[in-house]
C-alpha cells in the first residue's frame, strides 16, 4: 500500500525524467503519444481502494487482491491505494480503477462528505469512461436519497439522507435483512458474462428511468435491487454499482479481468499477456451454478 | 393472577417435565414457546423478579461462556441462581427457563436471574423481564444473513440501553460496543492488558469505522482478533493510555492481567486466578464476568477466583477423536463470523508440529433460503498458519470447497499443497483422514457433519 500523497510525489518525480527522455528519443509531441509511451514502458494500473475500514464489510478485501492477482495475470503493473476517510487531497483522476467496497448506512454521512470534496472530479472520472465497482448497500450512497428505517415511528419510517445524486436511485432501509445466492446475466466492456455471488441487503434501490444508465444485471436467480424488476444495479459508462458483494472478483475473475482490460485500454496499455487462468474459478463456478439451480 | 396466565404456566411446566422424562438434552424452547403461545405476556407475569439482581449478557461472540461463568461463581458462593445455561437465548428461551424455577402461581425464588439473550431478541425480552444489568462482549461481524452488519445489531442494543437506562458492563477493548457507554447511566469496562499471543495485522487487512466519527480505527496490536489497543486518529477515540485525548479515554476497570498461559495464571486487579480454560479470548470472558460479580452480588476478586478453579464449559472448544492412529481435532467456530475462524486459524498454526488441515466450509444453512457464504475467511490472516508445518490442506464440501481453497490461496498457502475434493460425503472425509499419511488432524467442518463423523468412528465407520 502506498500513501496517496507520497505516490504522487514519487509518480511525479520518476516518470516526468522518464518522460522527458523518451520524447526526445522518440520525436513524440503530443500528449496522446506520452501518454503511450508511458504506459509501454511501465504498464501500471493504479487501483484505489476507498475507505478500506469505513465500507468494510464482507470481505470485499479480496477484491483489491483478485485485480492485484489478475493485472499480474494479464502482465501489468498493479499499485493499490489506500484512500482512507479525511486523508484528503484524492483526485479520482490519478487513477485507473476505483472500489468502493460495502458499508453500513451509518456510515455514509461522512464517506459522502469526503465525497463532497471531488465530486466534481468523480464525476469527470465517470464521464471519462473509467472504471468503476461500487458493491452492496454502499450503492444506496451515490442516488438520491436514502430512507431509513426506525423501529420506534409508528410506519416504521425514519430520516431521510441525501445521496450523492450520481446515479438515478432511491433507496429505502429494510426493517430485517435479506441475505442470500445472486446470480446474474451481466453487461460490461463490451462482453456478456454470468456472475454469482452473495447479496446482503440492508435497503431495497428503486431506479428511475434515465436514458444515460442501463441495468447491470439481469437476475437469474436471487434478489437483485427490490425483488420485483428482475434488475441488479446499475451501470454508467465503466461505472458499475452492483448489489453482488463480498470478494465478488474472486469468485468471478472474467469481471476483473474485464475491468483490467478496460481500465488499460483507457489508458493506452497493451495487454501484455492476455491469457488468464480461470481454471478453479471455472471449477468453483459450476458447484455453485448447481447449488442455485437446485434452489429454482 | 389472569386464567390465561395459569394456563399458560401449567402447560409450560408440564412440558418442561415431558421433557426432562424424554429427552433431557432437548427442548429448551419449546416449554417456553408452548406456554408463551397461551400467553404472549407470560414472562412479565412472572412474579418475585428483582431487576437490580437480573443480569442480560448479549453479544456476537462469548455471550454462552460469560453466561455460564457467571452463573457459576455466583453458585460457588452460594447463591441461588436461574439461568438458560444450555442457551435457548430467545424470547422463549428465558420463559423456558423461568417456568422451571416458578410455582405453579407464577412466583419464582431465586438470588439471582442470569440470562444469555440474542441480540436481536434482547428489546423483546427487555420489555416483559426488569433488568437493570447488561453485558456486552463485543459486536462483531457475524451471522450476516440475520444482522447484515455490526450497527445493526448496534443499534439494537443501544435502544435497549436507552430506552430502559440499563447499567452497562462493556468490553474496552471492543471499539464498538466500548461506544455503549454513551447512552448508559452507569458503565463498567473490562478488558485485558497485552499478552504473549498477542500479534499485529498489517493494512492489508481492514478494521472497522470509528464509532464516533466514522474514520479508521487503528489497532496498536490485537490481544485477539478485533480485541486490543486502538485509537482512531482523527478523533482520538481511544483505549490507549499512550494516545488520549481528554474525555475519550476507556480505561478498563476489570483488567486481566499478568497473563501467563503456559502456567495457566493471570490477575484481575491483583489477585491471581487460575485459567480454566486459556484461549486468548478467554481473558476477556474471566474479567467481564468477575467484573459483574463483584458489581452486581459483591464477591471479591478472591471469591471469583476461587470459584473458576472448578468452573467446567458445557462444550469444550476442541474436541477429539481418534480413528484408526488419527487424532482427530475437531475446533467448533462460526460460519459467518471472521473472528471464530481466526481463532481456529490462530489455534492450529499454535501446534507447530506437522499436521493435515481439512476445511469443511459449507453452505450456510440457518435459515430459509440457505445461501453460499465463505467471503467472512477473506477478514482471516493466514500467515502464521503458512508457517506452522501445515503438510497439506484438503478442502471438502460439495458446493464451495473450491471457493475457500481460493480464500487460502490468497492468503499466501502454497497450491501446490491443496487438494480439492468436493464432496459432503462424511465416509469420504474418512477416507482422506485414513489415507492422508499423517496422524495430527486438524478438522474444520460443521458441528452437524462432526456428529456424523464421530459417530461413525465411533462404529468403527
Amino acid at each position: 500500500m502506498e500513501d496517496n500523497n507520497k505516490k504522487n510525489k514519487n509518480r511525479k518525480d520518476t516518470q516526468l525524467l522518464t518522460v522527458e527522455d523518451i520524447i526526445r528519443e522518440e520525436g513524440a509531441r503530443d500528449e496522446k503519444n506520452k501518454t503511450r509511451i508511458i504506459s509501454m514502458l511501465k504498464p501500471e494500473i493504479d487501483i484505489a481502494w476507498m475507505y478500506p475500514d469505513t465500507l468494510y464489510l464482507h470481505g470485499d478485501r479480496g477484491n483489491v487482491m483478485a485485480l492485484v492477482r489478475y493485472a499480474q495475470n494479464l502482465g501489468l503493473v498493479p499499485k493499490v491505494h489506500r484512500i482512507d476517510l479525511g486523508s484528503g487531497d484524492f483526485n479520482p483522476l490519478d487513477y485507473d480503477i476505483l472500489f468502493y467496497g460495502p458499508g453500513e448506512i451509518s456510515s455514509f454521512e461522512a464517506v459522502m462528505k469526503d465525497i463532497g470534496t471531488y465530486t466534481r472530479s468523480l464525476a469527470e472520472y465517470v464521464a471519462y469512461g473509467k472504471v468503476m465497482l461500487v458493491t452492496g448497500t454502499t450503492m444506496a450512497m451515490f442516488g438520491e436519497r436514502i430512507r431509513r428505517f426506525d423501529p420506534d415511528s409508528a410506519n416504521g419510517l425514519g430520516e431521510t439522507i441525501d445521496g450523492l445524486c450520481m446515479i438515478p436511485a432511491i433507496s429505502e432501509e429494510r426493517e430485517y435483512v435479506y441475505g442470500n445466492d445472486l446470480d446474474i446475466r451481466a453487461e460490461y466492456g463490451g462482453y456478456s458474462m454470468e456472475l454469482i455471488g452473495t447479496q446482503i441487503q440492508m435497503a431495497d434501490v428503486e431506479f428511475y428511468e434515465n436514458t444515460n444508465y442501463s441495468r447491470f444485471g439481469s437476475v437469474i436467480y436471487g434478489r437483485g435491487n427490490n425483488g420485483q424488476d428482475g434488475i441488479d444495479g446499475v451501470v454508467y459508462n465503466n461505472a458499475i454499482f452492483t448489489n453482488l458483494l463480498g470478494p465478488v472478483l474472486v469468485a468471478n475473475p472474467w469481471l476483473a479481468v474485464t475491468m483490467l482490460k478496460t481500465a488499460a485500454d483507457l489508458k493506452g496499455i497493451e495487454i501484455p499477456n492476455d491469457n488468464p487462468d480461470y481454471e478453479l474459478e471455472v471449477k468453483s463456478f459450476r458447484l455453485k451454478k448447481q447449488f442455485v439451480e437446485d434452489k429454482m | 393472577m389472569s386464567f390465561k396466565t395459569t394456563a399458560g404456566i401449567t402447560v409450560g411446566k408440564l412440558g418442561n417435565l415431558a421433557i426432562s422424562l424424554i429427552a433431557k438434552n432437548r427442548g429448551t424452547n419449546w416449554a417456553g414457546e408452548t406456554a408463551m403461545r397461551i400467553d404472549p405476556e407470560l414472562i412479565a407475569h412472572i412474579k418475585g423478579i428483582d431487576a437490580d439482581k437480573v443480569i442480560f449478557i448479549t453479544g456476537t461472540d462469548g455471550k454462552s461462556t460469560v453466561t455460564n461463568l457467571v452463573a457459576h461463581i455466583l453458585r460457588y458462593n452460594g447463591f441461588s441462581v436461574v439461568s438458560n445455561l444450555e442457551g435457548a437465548n430467545l424470547t422463549t428461551g428465558v420463559a423456558t427457563s423461568l417456568l422451571k424455577a416458578s410455582s405453579l402461581g407464577g412466583n419464582v425464588k431465586a438470588d439471582y436471574f442470569v440470562f444469555e439473550t440474542d441480540e436481536r431478541y434482547l428489546y423483546q425480552i427487555r420489555e416483559q423481564l426488569p433488568c437493570n444489568n447488561l453485558i456486552v462482549t463485543n459486536i462483531l461481524k457475524d451471522q450476516m444473513q440475520r444482522n447484515g452488519d455490526p450497527d445493526y445489531i448496534y443499534r439494537k442494543i443501544r435502544r435497549v440501553i436507552e430506552k430502559f437506562g440499563m447499567n452497562v458492563f462493556l468490553n474496552g477493548d471492543e471499539p464498538r460496543s466500548c461506544s455503549l457507554a454513551d447512552y448508559a447511566p452507569k458503565t463498567v469496562f473490562y478488558g485485558a492488558e497485552k499478552h504473549s499471543q498477542a500479534f499485529r495485522k498489517d493494512d492489508t487487512f481492514v478494521t472497522l469505522p470509528c464509532p464516533k466519527c466514522q474514520c479508521s480505527i487503528k489497532f496498536d496490536y490485537y490481544n485477539n482478533d478485533s480485541l486490543g489497543s486502538f485509537h482512531c486518529d482523527k478523533c482520538g477515540y481511544t483505549n490507549n493510555n499512550g494516545n488520549l485525548k481528554e474525555g475519550r479515554r476507556r480505561q478498563a476497570d476489570y483488567r486481566s492481567t499478568n497473563a501467563d498461559f503456559a502456567a495457566r495464571t493471570f490477575r484481575i486487579n491483583g489477585t491471581e486466578y487460575t485459567m480454566p480454560y486459556d484461549p486468548p479470548h478467554m481473558l476477556y470472558n474471566y474479567a467481564a464476568a468477575t467484573a459483574a460479580c463483584k458489581e452486581i452480588a459483591g464477591l471479591t476478586e478472591a471469591q471469583c477466583a476461587e470459584a473458576l478453579k472448578s468452573f467446567k464449559l458445557l462444550a469444550g472448544r476442541i474436541e477429539s477423536v481418534t480413528y484408526k492412529g488419527r487424532h482427530i481435532k475437531f475446533m467448533r467456530f462460526k460460519q459467518e463470523n471472521p473472528e471464530t475462524f481466526q481463532n481456529f486459524i490462530n489455534t492450529i498454526a499454535a501446534d507447530k508440529e506437522d499436521k493435515v488441515v481439512i476445511i469443511g466450509l459449507d453452505t450456510v444453512n440457518d435459515i430459509d433460503p440457505f445461501y453460499m457464504n465463505t467471503f467472512y475467511a477473506f477478514d482471516c490472516d493466514y500467515s502464521q498458519l503458512i508457517r506452522s508445518n501445515v503438510k497439506r490442506f484438503y478442502f471438502v464440501t460439495d458446493t464451495v470447497a473450491y471457493d475457500a481453497a481460493n480464500c487460502f490461496m490468497y492468503g499466501g498457502v502454497d497450491p501446490s499443497r491443496v487438494d480439492i475434493i468436493p464432496t459432503g460425503d462424511e465416509e469420504e472425509i474418512l477416507d482422506i483422514i485414513e489415507d492422508c499419511g499423517y496422524t495430527n488432524i486438524y478438522l474444520a467442518v460443521t458441528l452437524h457433519k462432526f456428529e456424523i463423523i464421530q459417530e461413525m468412528v465411533r462404529k468403527g465407520k
